[in-house]
């Protein structure tokens, strides 16, 4: 088992196209969209400044972007290869597989939310206390479980052609609904009130809640709870449904 | 103890309407080089997923040394490489083995392995830019990780050239010599011959011969007899109602068939008042006696 988180980390860490996406990208998305942005201008009814907003925003896509992308292309693909039945012929216990993945995922979010912070906190002069940072942190590293689940249960329902193009709208979805990308208090009301349930939205808005000092809104918990609920229950039967196929 | 290593047990498995394998029964014993012979579509492939708890049959039993087949592959008892059995991309070869042995629980030298399955030199190749035949010994190289007391190999010889294939068999022979059990289904007939042991031949799920290679050709039983007949118009009606034949060709006045008894046969031919000229009278090979085997049956069941 340590040896395929080992072995699916050095294949992530020597894959320079990820890498950029996940790492890097966010960082440059954040500086054109906080960029010419002064630190005084407020996101509407939330006290933050634009940069402190899209600092959490660029985090929390920075980690979709780890645990989603990587995890659902690589499973379809390695299904149909033949991959996942070779290993089924070693002494890995059967969840080995998704749990080396997801571990690997977690490794490269890591970095892909810290580079953030201190491209934010350099560039864009973001000043929090010690314990946001590393609340931040913690909330949206652990956040991003939820969407490697989601990972999984897209790489064991899709096909290996089919991958790519639903990994890519289940993740534009989620970035643009969610408010990863502008916030959510630009769209018309109508929109706004999908949004609200849309677990992208909910998983930035944890951060915020950390930046403005309060305590997670309740809803944004349930809300993350249920789809990880749901995305893991997914998960989980799509696999066994894999398995007993194979 | 047991000395079974393999057992099937009315084992029947359909995908749909289609009966891939059909009450199928078999034991196989320490140490034998087994070869599981068979056209495409015989069931060998599913025989094999089965016999490694890939796949459940819909009846019967399937046991490995005894146990359920996951908990004899948990305690690294076998060894297996799959026709589908695709690699890991963006790693090298020498990560991918040195994968297999840490998941191993009597692994090999990393080193070892890699010579064994003769990878050495493309040790550092990325796994996912080999040839057939490269990635074909590359697998045979995971199979072969670390102690193990069975070694499975789907159709293992696929897209390899004539040089390598002869260095893998010589490979795996040594891998018998130390006492392994070797199961690999083959539709090379001659692997089955120069290899294995023993032969089982598989067709439509079922067991159709199970013996020494020489066992099989006996079983056939078959001749090949040519002639000409060079006066008047072929009787293709009698010729078809001779004795003991099992195939018959007739183009322009050369005749050519197959019997599973010649001396019969080319009597009842004379018997027939024809006077075959440039008869000829001769043993088939193992590809041919596998043939007559299957379209035996094919004649049988329609």
């Amino acid at each position: 088992m340590k040896g395929l988180i080992r072995l699916e980390l050095t294949r992530a860490l020597r894959n320079r196209k990820f890498l950029f996406f996940s790492v890097l990208y966010p960082s440059i998305l954040f500086l054109l969209i906080a960029g010419s942005a002064d630190s005084t201008t407020k996101v509407d009814g939330t006290g933050l400044t634009l940069p402190t907003y899209m600092m959490v925003s660029m985090a929390s896509f920075g980690a979709l972007t780890a645990v989603l992308m990587g995890n659902s292309e690589r499973i379809a693909k390695e299904r149909e290869s033949g991959w996942v039945r070779q290993l089924r012929l070693t002494t890995l216990p059967g969840r080995g597989y998704v749990l080396a993945k997801t571990a690997s995922a977690a490794v490269v979010s890591l970095p892909s939310i810290v580079v953030i912070f201190v491209v934010a906190a350099v560039v864009k002069d973001v000043r929090l206390d010690a314990w946001q940072w590393l609340a931040l942190t913690g909330a949206i590293w652990a956040g991003s479980l939820v969407f490697a689940a989601l990972g999984v249960a897209i790489g064991y329902l899709a096909s290996g052609d089919s991958v790519r193009p639903i990994t890519m709208i289940t993740y534009f979805g989620l970035s643009i609904l969610g408010g990863l990308w502008m916030p959510t208090t630009t769209f018309p009301q109508w929109l706004q009130d999908i949004a609200a349930w849309v677990p992208t939205h909910a998983y930035a808005a944890l951060g915020q809640a950390i930046e403005q000092s309060q305590a997670p809104h309740a809803k944004d918990l349930v809300v993350l709870a249920v789809f990880f609920a749901l995305f893991t229950g997914g998960a989980a039967w799509l696999y066994r449904k894999d398995t007993l196929k194979a | 103890m047991t000395t079974t290593v393999v057992g099937f047990d009315q084992v029947t498995k359909s995908y749909g309407d289609v009966r891939a394998v059909d009450g199928l029964t078999l034991a196989l014993h320490p140490g034998e080089t087994v070869a599981l012979l068979g056209p495409n579509g015989a069931g060998k492939s599913t025989t094999l997923d089965l016999l490694l708890g890939l796949k459940r049959p819909d009846s019967g039993t399937v046991g490995l040394f005894g146990t359920e087949p996951r908990e004899a592959i948990v305690a690294g008892r076998v060894g297996a490489m799959l026709q589908s059995g695709g690699l890991m991309d963006e790693v090298t070869v020498a990560e991918l083995v040195r994968l297999a042995c840490d998941l191993h629980p009597r692994p090999y030298p990393v080193s070892e392995v890699l010579a064994r399955a003769g990878v050495t030199q493309i040790a550092d190749r990325r796994a996912d830019k080999l040839s057939g035949g490269q990635a074909q010994r590359v697998r045979f190289a995971l199979a072969t990780a670390g102690d193990s007391d069975l070694i499975v190999l789907d159709e293992p010889t696929t897209g390899m050239d004539v040089t390598t294939r002869q260095a893998f068999w010589a490979t795996l022979r040594e891998q018998a010599d130390q006492g392994r059990t070797v199961l690999f289904a083959t539709h090379y007939l001659e692997e089955a011959d120069a290899i294995a042991d023993r032969v089982l031949v598989l067709h439509r799920g079922r067991l159709l011969a199970d013996g020494t290679a020489a066992e099989i050709k006996a079983k056939a039983g078959a001749r090949r007899i040519s002639f000409d007949l060079p006066d008047g118009p072929v009787d293709e009606a009698a010729l078809r109602a001779l004795p003991f034949l099992t195939t018959l060709d007739v183009s322009g006045r050369t005749v050519r068939l197959q019997s599973s008894d010649a001396d019969a046969t080319v009597h009842s031919l004379y018997g027939l008042g024809l006077y075959p000229r440039n008869l000829e009278v001769a043993g088939l090979g193992l590809e041919q006696a596998f043939v007559a085997i299957t379209t035996a049956e094919e004649a049988r069941t329609s």
